[in-house]
């Protein structure tokens, strides 16, 4: 019961901030939409066991990644207008007609009882995701995902080296 | 009682992750020895080249451990497990891991020394470039050995996000940031729908592992599996975008052309070995069962990629798009040999590994006549090609005509293998447009081919390529003849390769 009064509650203001990242004039309004909507994801997680991530969540997301987004947002400027002019006709009309074709399609699945979720494989009582619990599982069964991770990092960083590391105004066939 | 006593140790296997290691530690060793020593970009060169064959040999040593492992007996049943399912069967060291890595590291020495003009062109960024391309080409040999889709979703990004780098390492042009930005931006659209595909797989199934899922699947019967079908339909479009299918092709053509010409042959063959390998993994281990949900929508999308590509083809002037559409065309025929289902594995194997030969030696002549650091050939550079650079011409010529699948070329073999699996699976229909396409394709094929011989030739000289490009576009040309004329070694090497 406790669970379902949460779920609707947060569950309502997710999709509430969401709609406002869409529709907000004001870029600053949509930042806080997001941030309503990443918090209260971020509850759903604690509801169910996922603790660390709940935490994380909550300071990478709604902490680091949206102050950045509130950074750049002041940065560019808040009164600024911006061109929202579209420039491929019929973009709207498109949209519109496949979001009416996609909802009628998982309307007529849920109708016809075609859903139908499937318990985890997993036996016994779901795990808690305390620190311990991911740790343990991250360096033994998750062991070679999380060291391809690094192959990542190490790709951001050559990556963006590679990127940054040209002479603007000159031409790459000169470089001989 | 410490922590560590509650762990049970990650079961390593080192020898199913050593190409790789090479790799990936011989990308970090490149960084670090340009920053500290500042060698020449030659020596970079010679050292990546050396990379790759050394992961090449380590491929040699696990096909000779994948043998043994075959003739395992009942009561090596642990042992088994443990040196093909290592690191709790993330991954899986079986022929089509291994046949995934022969093809994957062949294009990447083939590439690396057919775009070598580039590298020297970047300056200082070659380093970079090197380590982004080894980088990649270990992402894609992830997803080839993957049965976990965590690990084939970490592969993907691996390999992609360095493509779309590699895509716009010539920031001095805008075609080149053009380029990079659009493939990033529609590669991560695909790999989020991936994403969610997997993501509802695991909502439909109970777990990311594929041979878990099979189990699972082969132990119930599912009268109401909407979620999982949704989730395999999106994996399936997350991966036609990755190897460039109709409906999910519209990047490719663009980037082929504004990406650095060097690059580029890389690129596209590397994307496609490493999308249909975790597209084969997943549709014949996970699901072989639903063969007949999915086999229909592979089917649609590979009729639609080969008239698709091949009709757009005709009318393209820029030799790069039309090696684009051309590539479209050539996923729909490698998915006529996937709606055959395992059966089929042998035929798709072997149809990518000439392909994506050809795929590297054509963009390389591309590079050679119209600059490796450039965006855009169009077709004017190649009118007479013959006359002012006949050897440029002689393998060009013969790359295209393996792809338009002549008899006694490669392509012709790769062709007929695939088609006569979709033949015997029951998809008439699909062999009847698969033929009419290469119909089709055989027309703009034959249009270069015309033009460098038979036009006049237009007054710019062409550089002569390098030893490096010469002997890269030899190798390519002599693999597509000597294959179409015996192609009984590849065949049975790429027989072997189904899936454990």
């Amino acid at each position: 019961m406790v669970e379902l009064v949460i779920f609707v509650l947060l569950g309502t203001g997710a999709i509430a901030g969401a709609l406002s990242v869409i529709f907000a004039k004001n870029p600053v309004y949509a930042a806080m939409g997001l941030l309503g909507t990443l918090f209260s994801l971020g509850v759903f997680y604690v509801v169910n066991l996922g603790h660390l991530i709940a935490a994380v969540q909550v300071i990478v997301y709604a902490g680091a990644v949206l102050t950045l987004f509130l950074f750049v947002i002041m940065m560019i400027g808040v009164d600024r207008v911006e061109d929202t002019s579209e420039t491929i006709r019929y973009q709207r009309q498109l949209v519109i007609g496949l979001a009416a074709i996609l909802g009628v399609t998982i309307a007529a699945l849920v109708i016809g009882g075609e859903f139908a979720w499937v318990p985890l494989a997993v036996d016994g009582p779901i795990p808690n995701g305390t620190v311990e619990n991911i740790a343990g599982i991250m360096f033994t069964d998750w062991l070679l995902p999380f060291e391809v991770t690094a192959l990542l990092l190490t790709i951001g960083a050559a990556g963006a080296i590679a990127l940054a590391y040209y002479a603007p105004g000159t031409s790459v066939e000169d470089a001989e | 009682m410490t922590f560590a006593q509650v762990l049970t140790p990650p079961s390593v296997g080192w020898i199913a992750i050593a190409p790789e290691i090479v790799l990936g530690v011989g990308a970090a060793l490149i960084l670090l020895f340009d920053v500290q020593y500042k060698p020449k970009r030659t020596h970079l060169g010679l050292a990546t080249a050396a990379i790759v064959a050394t992961a090449f040999a380590f491929a040699i040593v696990q096909y000779d451990r994948v043998q043994t492992l075959s003739q395992a007996t009942a009561d090596q049943a642990a042992d088994f497990v443990a040196t093909a399912f290592p690191f709790d069967a993330m991954i899986v060291l079986d022929a089509n891991a291994v046949f995934g890595r022969f093809a994957m590291l062949l294009v990447t020495g083939l590439g690396l020394a057919a775009g070598w003009r580039l590298f020297e062109r970047l300056g200082a960024r070659a380093a970079e470039g090197l380590a982004l391309m080894l980088l990649s080409a270990t992402g894609f040999m992830f997803m080839a050995s993957s049965t976990h889709l965590m690990m084939v979703f970490l592969g993907l990004e691996v390999g992609s996000i360095a493509l779309y780098v590699l895509a716009g390492i010539t920031r001095e042009r805008t075609e080149s940031d053009e380029a990079a930005i659009k493939y990033f931006l529609l590669g991560s659209v695909a790999s989020a729908v991936f994403i969610y595909g997997v993501a509802l797989t695991y909502a439909g199934s109970g777990s990311m592992n594929l041979l878990e899922i099979q189990g699972v699947l082969a132990r119930n019967i599912f009268t109401r599996p909407a979620v999982l079908l949704i989730g395999i339909a999106l994996m399936v479009v997350g991966m036609g975008f990755k190897v460039s299918a109709a409906p999910f092709h519209s990047w490719a053509p663009d980037v082929y052309q504004g990406a650095p010409g060097g690059i580029v042959g890389y690129m596209a063959a590397a994307a496609k070995i490493g999308g249909f390998a975790a597209l084969i993994r997943i549709l014949f281990t996970a699901f072989p069962d639903f063969i007949s949900t999915w086999g229909p929508l592979v089917a649609g999308i590979a009729a639609l990629s080969m008239l698709l590509g091949s009709t757009v083809a005709l009318v393209q002037d820029d030799i790069r798009r039309m090696l684009g559409y051309s590539g479209v065309a050539h996923a729909g025929f490698i998915l006529t040999g996937v709606v055959a289902g395992g059966a089929g594995t042998g035929e798709v194997w072997f149809y990518l590994g000439v392909y994506t030969v050809q795929l590297v030696g054509a963009f390389g002549v591309v590079a050679a006549v119209t600059g490796a650091a450039t965006s855009g050939a169009g077709i004017d550079a190649f009118r007479g090609l013959s006359k002012r650079a006949p050897f440029l011409a002689a393998t060009f010529t013969v790359l295209l005509l393996g792809m338009a699948g002549l008899p006694l070329t490669s392509g012709f073999v790769a062709k007929f293998g695939v088609f006569t699996e979709a033949w015997q699976a029951g998809y008439e229909w699909l062999v009847i447009v698969a033929v009419l396409a290469s119909v089709i394709a055989f027309f703009f094929y034959l249009r270069v081919i015309v033009a460098m011989y038979m036009e006049e030739p237009v007054d710019e000289a062409v550089a002569p390529p390098g030893i490096s490009v010469r002997a890269s576009l030899a190798l390519a040309s002599l693999i597509t003849i000597v294959i179409g004329i015996v192609p009984g070694p590849l065949l049975s090497l790429a027989g072997e390769a189904s899936p454990l």
